[in-house]
């Protein structure tokens, strides 16, 4: 039996960091320009009081995982370990915020607040310290997953769950996953440090196959951590003893206890939006569309906006089409809705296909260039004129005239070639219908 | 004789230039500090610069509180563009990008800065030797320790080099030093003084606080320093009066603490200075009540169980990285054990090892959980005590300033010189002292301690002592 557990760090999209007033944004600047005395652990620097949004926010996935919101005040602790991206040498990380949460049958152990140091380059030996106290939260699960595509499922879903909480510092990110896994036989090992969920699969894939075959020859699987080598697609063992790690944890004296009070929890309760099961459900109900099909788009978040707004628009019937054409090209590419720009663009796309305007194989086509090219505008093509749609049947007769003969000597066969190439010649610019009715009207007067 | 009083009388009516008066303080300074290396670096430039400033502030009636009254900043807390060292050697290049709350208040408040002072190596030490750049040497009697850790504040302000310093006190860095060089040391309230700029030692103990010639440096001073910083989390909304009630202490009605416990490992003179004084408020019409006490033997354990633990947490960002001394090494592991190794002195060490040891995840529960408990049985045993009294009266040291280099090999004989100031720091409460007597020319400091919050009535009663009292005389 397999049984695997996460550590999901998410970070969280506060204006400003943890414990100071630098942007978060580390992305968007150049490297060590958001930083400060705190967030640089300058000798003397003290942190300011732990920001409120970030709190706010971990509060909001914790209610929307079902959690108990711990009701003594919140501590932080220093866990002490030596890197460079870690500009005081410890990490403040507070107690649990929240536990006993659930999501998809999943047990949630607990949720806590911490920062994300800065970003080391080995190779460089440069440290950017932009990043350095981000606020991070780390919701932990019980090794409740049985399976490496459940696995899958549990982490898509809860990336919806926080896309719909709207608190994801950069969606394209996403979060950061430790995996802990083990199967019968063996100890747990924990891999760290994944940066996408296809990589956890791959991961967990891979941690499998190395378990069962150590196990299978006799071999005993150790309970260590290792690494993740997205280039390689292999894990490689960090350390041999995960005990060996004592990182010292002293409560912070520098932050007075936070307490959560009750009222802002119930306030934060009342607002949590719909969730995606729950849209899942309302889109079964109210739109009458398979349960499969409503859960794919309630997986992104903006694709099920958009579906609403077809279904406004032009019917469940073609929005659910629409939707399901986009969902199948959006899985193609690895992406979410969210991460296409100009999404005008599609509604334009639906109207003209919707309102006959372009035909089945020329949406297509416009839905892929849409989705690949942020500067393609779906228009219209120009319609053929019945005069122009003639010239073209007549060429195609004198082009053919085997074809011709084949089909007065009464082959039918003849005639669906002569169609082929009729649609071929006229293809987006011609209703295909109408285009095989006028062929078939030069067939005869000629 | 109301020095700081007088002077900023002076200063404020145009009487004296500031700038005048900073070149005084620095003809002070070019005569004694090659003798007793109470500073670290000096800011002449910057010193002069501001108090041209200050000139024409005062002339339009913009003196501030300080009206150019000459500072020297102990050299734990920061000041943007200048060397903040910690005496220690890991930092001996260190400018900081960043001003400390309350350097920035005094600077606001147009106090002069002349330099940043001279200290144990990261405030680790009572005598003042543990400094890199050499031992600070007693003002009144150059072969004897200044007393520690902010042993350059205590020799600047006895030597007349500076008006006021800033120091701070983790477990007697403010009260040993100013006990040793005979002058006025307070440690205020935990929270009551922004640390944000100061180094940490013990972040739950730590607290900035002035050293001054007399009660009313000390008054003057407490009026800026204090307040409320929203880059310290840890101070409190909460504003006391110190200027403003310096003359109100009415020993009628103060019932004034004491226990044989304090004076128990005592010098001679120390005792009869300390009874002396106890006496001269008794005759004031103070009551003396005799208080049940822990033997503050007993306290120094949890003190430093409480501290090393806080202190190697503090100390593990000092790796050579970012900045600091850095030393060579092939990687990473090397790099910064070799830094931390050549960076720091041998107490600094012993501190962050034992530190370390603590806080172990397999000792927590024998040594820091405990320590964190009795830490608790402590201020409820000093909170049963000022329940029946307004003060506790102490000597500050147990011994007399001693010769430079007697202790200095012998941790726990010197670690007996804080017994009777760390309570005040495991408490959070305030503590002041101030000369209560001289051995010679040797300064003996006494100590006062309240409850918390008890601060200006601390400092009225020195003011009180000062004008009415006379210091005991071998
Ligand atoms: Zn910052």
């Amino acid at each position: 039996m397999v049984r695997i557990g996460f550590e999901i760090h998410v970070q969280l999209g506060t204006e400003s960091k943890l414990f100071c007033p630098c942007s978060t944004r580390f992305l968007d600047a150049e490297p060590n320009t958001n930083v400060c005395p705190v967030c640089t652990a300058q000798p003397g620097s003290k942190p300011d009081g732990i920001n409120e949004d970030a709190v706010e926010k971990a509060l909001k996935v914790a209610l929307a995982l079902g959690c108990d919101v711990v009701e003594k005040p919140l501590r932080f602790l220093r866990k002490h370990y030596f890197y460079p991206d870690l500009p005081n040498n410890y990490q403040r990380t507070s107690e649990p915020l929240a536990v006993n949460g659930e999501l998809a049958g999943v047990r949630i152990r607990e949720i806590h607040i911490e920062e994300d140091p800065g970003r080391y380059e080995l190779r460089e030996g440069l440290v950017d310290y932009n990043r350095s106290g981000v606020p991070l939260i780390e919701i932990v699960t019980e090794p409740d997953l049985r399976s490496v595509e459940d696995a899958r499922d549990f982490l898509r879903h809860l990336r919806a769950v926080l896309d719909y909480l709207d608190v994801l510092l950069y969606p394209q990110i996403g979060f950061r996953v430790d995996a802990n896994i083990s199967i019968e036989g063996g100890e747990r090992v924990e891999v760290k440090n994944i940066n996408s969920i296809q990589s956890v699969v791959k991961a967990l894939k891979y941690e499998i196959v190395r378990h069962k075959r150590v196990l299978s020859t006799g071999g005993r699987v150790a309970r260590e951590t290792r690494h993740w080598d997205e280039a390689r697609g292999i894990t490689v063992s960090l350390r041999e003893k995960e005990s060996v790690d004592d990182y010292r944890y002293i409560v912070d004296p520098d932050i007075p206890p936070y307490r959560i009070d009750a009222e802002s929890v119930e306030r934060i309760r009342s607002a949590l939006p719909e969730l995606p099961h729950q849209k899942k459900e309302r889109f079964v109900r109210e739109y009458g569309i398979d349960g499969s099909a409503a859960w794919t788009f309630a997986l992104d978040k903006e694709l099920a906006t958009f579906f609403e707004k077809l279904v406004a628009k032009h019917g469940v019937k073609n929005a659910l089409s629409f939707c399901l054409n986009l969902r199948g090209e959006l899985n193609y590419r690895n992406i979410y809705f969210a991460d296409v720009q100009g999404k005008d663009r599609f509604y334009k796309l639906a109207d003209l296909y919707f309102t006959g305007r372009i035909t089945k194989p020329v949406y297509i086509e416009y839905l892929r260039k849409t989705l690949d090219d942020p500067d393609f505008v779906p228009g219209a093509q120009e319609q053929l004129s019945d005069e122009a749609i003639r010239e073209i049947a007549l060429e195609v007769l004198k082009a053919n005239p085997k074809a011709v003969e084949d089909y007065r000597a009464g082959e039918k066969k003849a005639l669906n070639f002569l169609v082929g190439q009729m649609v071929s010649k006229t293809k987006g610019r011609a209703d295909p219908k109408k285009a095989i009715r006028i062929l078939q009207e030069v067939l005869r007067a000629s | 004789m109301p020095m700081i009083e007088e002077l900023v009388g002076r200063m404020r009516n145009g009487e004296l230039l500031p700038s005048e008066h900073l070149e005084e303080k620095i003809s002070v300074l070019e005569e004694r500090d090659h003798e007793l290396n109470a500073f670290i670096t000096k800011t002449l430039e910057l010193a002069r610069e501001q108090a041209k400033r200050v000139d024409r502030l005062v002339r339009d009636g913009k003196g501030g509180k300080f009206y150019g009254l000459v500072w020297g900043i102990k050299d734990n807390f920061a000041l943007k563009g200048v060397p903040m060292t910690c005496a220690s050697k890991m930092l001996e290049n260190y400018v900081p990008p960043y001003t400390a709350t309350a350097v920035e208040r005094i600077i606001d408040n147009n106090g002069v800065i002349l330099g940043k002072l001279n200290m144990d190596e990261f405030a680790c030490g009572s005598s003042g030797e543990t400094s890199y750049f050499g031992p600070t040497r007693n003002a009144h009697d150059p072969e004897r320790v200044a007393g520690g850790s902010s042993s350059g504040a205590g020799a600047a302000v006895a030597a007349g080099m500076v008006d006021l310093a800033l120091a701070s006190d983790t477990g007697g860095s403010i009260r040993n030093p100013a006990s040793f060089n005979g002058v006025v040391g307070l440690k205020p309230s935990y929270g009551m003084v922004s640390r944000y700029g100061l180094a940490d030692l013990a972040m739950s103990l730590d607290v900035p606080g002035p050293i001054a010639p007399d009660a009313y440096g000390v008054a003057l001073a407490m009026d800026v320093l204090q307040g409320y910083d929203p880059r310290d989390r840890t101070t409190v909304r909460r504003r006391l009066e110190f200027v403003a009630t310096i003359d109100a202490f009415n020993p009628d009605g103060i019932k004034i603490g004491f226990s044989d416990v304090l004076l128990a490992g005592a010098d001679g003179p120390v005792r009869r200075a300390v009874i002396h004084t106890l006496k001269f408020f008794e005759k004031k019409g103070a009551e003396v009540v005799d208080v049940d006490l822990p033997d503050v033997r007993k306290v120094l354990p949890v003190y430093y169980l409480v501290v090393y633990p806080e202190f190697a947490s503090a100390m593990q960002k000092y790796d050579g990285i970012l900045y600091g001394h850095r030393a060579g090494g092939s990687t990473l592991q090397e790099l910064v054990s070799r830094s931390r190794g050549e960076g720091f002195g041998k107490e600094v060490k012993r501190r962050i090892i034992l530190g370390t040891y603590v806080s172990l995840a397999e000792n927590a529960g024998k040594w820091y959980t405990l320590a964190l408990k009795a830490r608790k049985a402590l201020q409820e045993m000093f909170n049963r005590a000022f329940q029946q009294v307004d003060v506790i009266l102490s000597p500050t040291v147990p011994n007399l300033p001693f010769p430079i280099g007697e202790r200095i090999d012998d941790p726990v004989k010197m670690y007996m010189s804080d017994v009777l100031t760390v309570p005040a720091n495991l408490l959070g409460v305030p503590a002041v002292t101030f000369p209560g007597g001289w051995e010679g020319r040797l300064p003996i400091g006494v100590q006062l301690m309240g409850p918390r919050y008890s601060d200006p009535l601390l400092v009225s009663a020195v003011r009180f002592f000062e004008k009415e009292g006379r210091p005991w005389c071998a």
